[in-house]
């Protein structure tokens, strides 16, 4: 835009300043007469031309003031200056006026600062905008108006009637004359206006005279900052020239737009940043209606954790008083803790109210602790029985009261053993009883009176007593130390007490024959001297067990320590002695011959073999625990066998079964002594060193599909333990529902029902 | 000749994994395939024969074949992918792009999962302890970046939790809940599920360096979907929103809680006794257009007990009142239902709530009504000492009718509290009181925003505080500590407020869940407060058939007293049943005691002075051969069972010992006070 401003056609007469006119101004000598035409010696439309030729070679659309004036400075012809001054002095008064209101204008023209002077620049930019021309008439020789009335057309089309210069020249002489600032006045013919100059204009317009800046603040001399200089910088400055590429549009940056222009278009980059929804809706799910579903997805079953214990009372933040814990019950609890390898227990904490509860420090440990359980752990789904009590696990047996006659109170107690009673037997009658024991006695006593009927001094301990089965022998035998001793009982009638004796001189004499042929025997039968009737068979070892067979002729002795003739079978009729195994397998301790058929029982310490004395073979083999087998009986069937061992176990074998037992009954406390089966009722009994005879409802049936009934019938407690040992033996009355028991206390009690 | 055999290709040996291998055939890195394993849900096994070797981790073959084929493991490779992005931008310093791709980084849902775990919505419910313990401790956390807690996490957690809350206090769910030292155990009964969940106290919890946060953040993000997903089910059959719309002021506030159940509007069964008049809040109405989603009416299958409308403040409220007050509620309910469902024009929304705001003012006048039948309440709860038995009072009985669907436990315990209004002191843990005192039945107010009354309100009946000594004391209400409110609802049954006054130390608080077998200790204040629990019940069954409530209520006196010289007859004849019943017990307890040596001597140390008559001696005497009988059968047993039954024995006897233990240091803790 070109300034049309046409300063050219106010005509300034420019005439020396009068010494009278302000102090200010006691420098310049400019003279300004407004509306003066014969001083305007200049034809007005050469002046606008040039004016404007001036302006159109700035270059710049909007020409600030400062601009102007250093145009005026520069140009060197007084004329050409002058009307740049007044070019510049309008342009001027026109921003003043523009300004809010003159007394502003004064004040920022009386105080000069950095600040008004560019905002009277930024001021200028927009002056033409904000005083508006009042005449419209544009940029036409004004003279083509000289002779109208009017000077030109406003915006709305209505002629701008001449006011000012309608004046008459008298009147306006006289004007000039009276006005004191009529030497300042100036005419502009444009607008048909007269502006008259402040003060500091006169300044500036003589600053612009003299070739000076035009406001005073500025400073041509400023001191300079050395941008070049012959030191040598540490980061010295590049003297070259800008290069062009700081003035050519970047390829790169076009690119760029252009990448980002088509991301937009294609929606790649998203403008608009509102946050994102912190979660997805939630929706019905579950369409079902309390429904359980079937198998999850994977195929497996789901096994649910298990649920954490509730608390009880004790994890109250009051609990009741009695569940706290003193000092040392707290350090006992947490002792037993660590000696269990088990977490730090629960210790009970007591608070008089709800705020005083503290924070439980290892809460969120806890819950960490389960988050663990719940993906570490392995999880398998255990079928846990639910037991209501312990008695619903006791199988359904007979109540002993049914299935009574068994022992159960004690009816006589045989006293007079001073030391331990080894072994108690009775006799087929029932009527007399043989003990034998450590003091080395052995003693036959009355069943009903308990009176001891007789008794023999052996000197060594007596481990084992029978009675020869042969009713009219009446013979009891005894095993003391390495002797077999057999004495008549003097219970029968003299002449069996007779025929006894006979029969062991007998034996004797004919074994006498027999061992003349013999180096060296392995039992002696000889005469036992200090008893009348007696004999004695020595062996080479000591001798444990005696077992006679059912028929009274032949009984086998068994000395453990014996190895290859631990087992020596004798016949009392011949007084003959063999040793039918010559060689055992394991150390022997016990042997039985069985009831009806030609077998032997031979128990060594962990089974026991079973030979056919008929075929001379091994009939069959019962496996043992793992004690020590101390005691066995047969029962009178013959197929069945309970054997007792030190592995404090009754082990029941049915032969036609198995070879293992049928049942394993491990009720003892202490290791069995000494088992028994009843000859006639269905009871089996043993006994042990926990001093206690257990009484057992042993039932067989013909039936060989029905296994057999074994019922706990009783407990007899009558003995006291003794060096650690209880009942060494107990044994059955032949006919009554009776047990004799022999215990290390050295009493021999009898139980009946 | 058969075939042979080759070892390693059935059974356990293909059946079972090891870790390893699964990471081989996954391809992924282990906390990837933890992070799998948890939010499937796949947890290891433990096979019968351990193939590779003792002190591995094994899983089942079909379980992470069932890992392999699961979608979320390609998103998870995606993302890991993506991550790699931003980290490439990060790393050279394309902040923009970071930001960009940080800001774009795509999610995943985990909604497929939560079915896919639980078919069926019981089957969500029966596993819900878990979650709800931890989003309940997750909801207390601060967020905190040296953890890795995402401040968004919590807030959901929080808001998940209230929500629960929300739930259980309008349906009545909650049946137990007990203030242990560790948190508040609640137990409630949802749809037939009993969900037991523990709240940690509410103070600052210090967060230790010893746990793996991203493992139960892992946890956590699964249990966030899946309770968003239960309370909407929940919600849905009650016919709400989900999710609920809150009050923006009230949320502002951090009063979450109060904002929620506003939002519910009252419960089906209401219980207030009183108005909630509007507070300066809820003349904000929420914007009209949150209200228009709103639930379809329920299907016939779901349960009819809750047909109202959401969003309702005033309208539900009133039906306890007057009649005319229950038709006008009535209609506005249905009104609003039928605006809500004709459509969703913001003019019908924007004159429903000023139908609401003209509702509850009119409601608010008829508060006056209610102000008698509370004093009532007052007088019969100022008796001190006495128990208060809840639906002996008179002014109850108006209520009854309102509420008699609701039958059982769920009935007992809905009632419990009605009539009374709580105010609960800024001291006591308020967001569980308050739960238990709605569910219970009650109303409550507190001191902050959202509460319905303000403390000089002349309604309350109870303030429940925690502070020895009251600035300023209401003498129309009763004091009482928070152990109170717990206690009542545990026993069902009001408990005497005078042992509950604040500044002494209350009676033990109990445990719900303690087992109740007649072997186990029972402490004596269990014994009282069943004896109360009796006498509730007998004055129930005695109001229900007219008879004279005085008889009972000194029944029940006497009952907390223990006193004697009652002159009635069935009085009288119930107290010789007793004095029987405890001789027998004295009887068998003795018996018992003989059984092992040690109870044996506890017994004589404590009573050396009871004299062994004839009839003991019998006694005993059959006790012991009853005793070896056992034992004698016992050895008929094989020996896995006898070990089984062996151990049951020393279980049993042990326990006993420890009963023992106890009632002897009850009975030489109350010694000097006697």
């Amino acid at each position: 835009m070109k300034r049309r401003v046409p300063s050219g056609a106010a005509k300034a007469a420019i005439e020396p300043i009068p010494e009278d006119s302000d102090a200010a101004l006691d420098t310049g000598s400019l003279k300004l007469s407004s509306s003066d035409s014969e001083v305007s010696s200049y034809p007005s439309d050469e002046v606008a031309s040039d004016i404007s030729f001036e302006s159109s070679e700035e270059e710049v659309p909007d020409a600030p003031v400062p601009e102007a004036a250093a145009a005026a400075a520069a140009a060197s012809d007084q004329d050409e200056l002058d009307r740049a001054v007044l070019d510049y002095v309008v342009a001027s008064q026109q921003v003043a006026e523009s300004s809010a209101s003159p007394e502003e204008a004064r004040t920022a023209a009386a105080q000069p600062s950095p600040r008004a002077d560019s905002d009277a620049e930024q001021e200028g930019d927009t002056s033409d905008e904000e005083r508006p021309q009042r005449n419209t008439v544009g940029d036409v020789p004004l003279q083509w108006y000289r002779d109208e009335d009017h000077i030109g057309y406003d915006r709305e089309g209505q002629k701008l009637i001449r006011e000012v210069q309608k004046k008459d020249r008298l009147d306006a002489l006289i004007q000039r004359n009276d006005d004191e600032s009529a030497w300042r006045t100036l005419y502009d013919e444009y607008n048909d206006e007269e502006l008259t100059l402040s003060k500091e204009e006169l300044q500036m317009v003589q600053r612009i005279r003299e070739g000076q800046f035009p406001h005073i603040e500025v400073n041509p001399y400023e001191p300079e900052a050395e941008w070049y200089s012959k030191d040598r910088e540490i980061h010295p400055l590049s003297g070259a020239p800008e290069p062009k590429r700081r003035f050519v549009p970047s390829k790169w940056e076009e690119k760029r737009i252009v990448k980002l222009v088509r991301a937009l278009r294609k929606g790649w980059i998203k403008r608009d940043r509102t946050p994102k929804m912190d979660e997805a809706p939630a929706y019905m799910l579950w369409q079902d209606d309390g429904m359980v579903a079937d198998r999850p997805s994977s195929g497996l079953a789901y096994v649910p954790a298990p649920k954490p214990q509730l608390p009880g009372h004790d994890e109250s933040f009051n609990p009741p008083k009695e569940f706290l814990l003193s000092e040392e019950e707290a350090a006992a609890r947490r002792m037993q803790a660590e000696e269990n390898g088990d977490p730090a227990p629960w210790m009970p904490a007591s608070f008089d109210a709800l705020r005083r509860v503290p924070l439980y420090s290892d809460f969120i440990k806890e819950r960490f602790e389960r988050c663990l359980d719940l993906y570490l752990a392995p999880r398998a789904r255990r079928m846990r029985l639910h037991i209501p009590s312990p008695e619903a696990l006791l199988p359904q047996l007979p109540k002993p009261r049914d299935l009574q006659p068994f022992p159960t109170t004690i009816l006589l107690k045989f006293l007079g053993h001073t030391g331990k009673v080894r072994s108690v037997a009775p006799d087929h009658s029932g009527q007399w009883l043989a003990s034998g024991g450590d003091d080395g006695l052995l003693r036959v006593w009355e069943v009903r009176s308990g009176r001891c009927m007789r008794s023999w001094d052996l000197q060594a301990p007596i481990h084992c007593v029978a009675w020869c089965p042969n009713p009219s022998l009446r013979l009891l035998s005894a095993a003391s130390a390495s002797r077999l001793v057999l004495v008549p009982s003097g219970t029968g009638t003299q002449e069996v007490e007779r025929g006894a004796a006979e029969a062991l001189e007998e034996a004797c004499s004919q074994s006498a024959l027999a061992a003349s042929d013999e180096s060296r025997p392995m039992c002696s039968w000889q005469r036992l001297l200090q008893h009348e009737g007696a004999a004695e068979l020595v062996h080479l070892h000591p001798v444990r067990q005696i077992a006679w067979h059912g028929r009274g002729d032949y009984f086998a002795s068994v000395a453990p320590t014996g190895n290859t003739q631990a087992v020596l079978v004798h016949q009392l009729s011949k007084g003959a002695t063999q040793n039918p195994f010559q060689r055992n397998r394991g150390r022997v301790t016990n042997v039985l011959f069985h009831p009806v058929r030609p077998f032997l029982f031979v128990a060594t310490q962990n089974s026991i073999r079973i030979y056919d004395l008929a075929r001379q073979a091994l009939a069959n083999r019962l496996l043992g625990g793992s004690g020590v087998i101390a005691s066995m009986a047969v029962h009178p069937s013959g197929d069945h066998v309970i054997v007792g061992s030190a592995d404090k176990r009754l082990a029941w074998y049915d032969m036609d079964l198995s070879t293992k037992p049928y049942r394993a009954l491990h009720y003892h406390s202490a290791a069995l002594r000494s088992v028994a089966f009843h000859p006639t009722y269905p009871l089996f009994a043993s006994a042990s060193d926990d001093a206690t005879v257990h009484i057992f409802h042993g039932m067989v049936y013909q039936d060989l599909l029905t296994n057999p009934l074994i019922v706990p019938v009783k407990i007899l407690r009558g003995h006291r333990q003794h060096e650690h040992e209880g009942v060494l033996s107990c044994s059955f009355h032949p006919q009554q529902p009776w047990i004799f028991a022999a215990g290390a206390d050295g009493e021999i009690a009898l139980f009946g029902n | 000749m058969g075939k042979k055999i080759k070892a390693g290709l059935s059974g356990n040996a293909v059946q079972y994994v090891t870790r390893n291998q699964a990471l081989k055939r996954l391809q992924l890195k282990l906390s990837d395939f933890r992070r799998l394993c948890i939010l499937k849900g796949v947890s290891p096994r433990e096979p019968k024969k351990k193939t590779k070797g003792r002190n591995k981790t094994y899983y089942h073959t079909k379980d992470i074949n069932f890992l392999a084929h699961e979608p979320l493991l390609n998103q998870f490779r995606d993302l890991h992918a993506y991550e790699k992005k931003i980290k490439k931008a990060k790393a050279k310093k394309n902040r923009d792009l970071a930001g960009r791709l940080i800001f774009r980084k795509p999610s995943y849902r985990l909604d497929h999962l939560v079915k896919e775990r639980y078919p069926s919505f019981t089957d969500a419910l029966r596993d819900l302890d878990d979650p709800l313990t931890l989003t309940h401790l997750f909801a207390g956390l601060p967020a905190e970046r040296r953890h890795g807690l995402p401040a968004d996490a919590l807030a959901q957690a929080r808001r998940l939790s209230l929500e629960w809350q929300a739930y259980i206090g309008r349906t009545h769910a909650l049946r137990k809940v007990f203030a242990s030292v560790k948190g508040f155990y609640f137990q409630a009964e949802v749809l037939g599920q009993t969900v037991t969940w523990l709240v940690p106290h509410q103070l600052a919890q210090v967060l230790p360096d010893d746990v793996d946060y991203k493992v139960m953040l892992t946890f956590l993000e699964f249990y966030r979907t899946l309770l968003q997903f239960v309370n909407f089910k929940l919600y849905h059959m009650l016919g709400l929103r989900y999710p609920p719309l809150l009050d923006p002021h009230l949320e502002a506030a951090a009063a979450d809680l109060a904002a929620l159940v506003q939002s519910l509007g009252p419960p089906a069964a209401a219980t207030s006794p009183r108005p909630t008049p509007p507070t300066a809040h809820s003349s904000h109405p929420l914007p009209a257009a949150a209200h228009p989603v709103v639930v379809k009416p329920l299907r016939a299958s779901q349960p009819a007990q809750l047909p109202l409308s959401n969003g309702v403040v005033a309208g539900g409220d009133e039906n306890v009142h007057g009649d005319g007050d229950v038709d006008a509620g009535m209609d506005e309910g249905s009104d609003e239902a039928g605006s809500l469902d004709s459509g969703e024009s913001g003019s019908s929304s924007s004159a429903e709530d000023e139908k609401r705001h003209a509702a509850a003012g009119a409601s608010l006048d008829t508060g006056g009504a209610a102000d008698d039948g509370a004093g009532g309440l007052q007088q019969a709860a100022s008796q001190p000492g006495t128990a208060m038995i809840p639906s002996i009072s008179a002014n109850a009985e108006p209520h009854h009718e309102a509420e008699d669907e609701e039958e059982g436990e769920a009935g007992i315990c809905g009632r419990l509290f009605r009539g009374l209004v709580f105010f609960v002191g800024r001291e006591v843990p308020q967001e569980q009181l308050l739960l238990v005192i709605r569910s219970f039945g009650g109303t409550a107010a507190w001191d902050g925003p959202g509460s319905p009354l303000a403390e000089s309100d002349e309604s309350i009946t109870h303030q429940v505080v925690d502070r020895p000594v009251q600035s300023h004391k209401f003498m129309s209400r009763e004091y009482v500590q928070p152990q109170w409110v717990l206690d009542s609802a545990n026993f069902r049954v009001w408990a005497s407020t005078a042992l509950y006054a604040p500044g002494r130390t209350p009676p033990p608080h109990l445990s719900p869940f303690a087992s109740t077998d007649e072997e186990d200790y029972v402490p004596d204040y269990l014994v009282a407060m069943r004896k109360l629990q009796e006498a509730s019940k007998a004055a129930q069954r005695g109001s229900a058939a007219g008879a004279a409530e005085a008889r009972f209520l000194r029944e029940a006196e006497e009952a907390a007293q223990a006193e004697d010289g009652q002159q009635d007859p069935a009085a009288l004849a119930e107290r010789a049943y007793a004095a029987e019943l405890a001789q027998e017990a004295q009887v068998q307890d003795h018996t018992q005691a003989g059984e092992s040596g040690d109870e044996e001597e506890v017994e004589a140390d404590v009573q050396p002075e009871q004299p062994k008559t004839a009839a003991e001696a019998r006694a005993a005497k059959v006790a012991q051969a009853a005793r070896e009988a056992a034992d004698m059968e016992s050895t008929m047993l094989p020996r896995k069972k006898r070990k089984m039954y062996k151990g049951l024995q020393e279980r049993r006897s042990a326990k006993r010992a420890n009963v023992a233990a106890l009632q002897a240091k009850a009975r030489q803790l109350a010694a000097p006070l006697s």
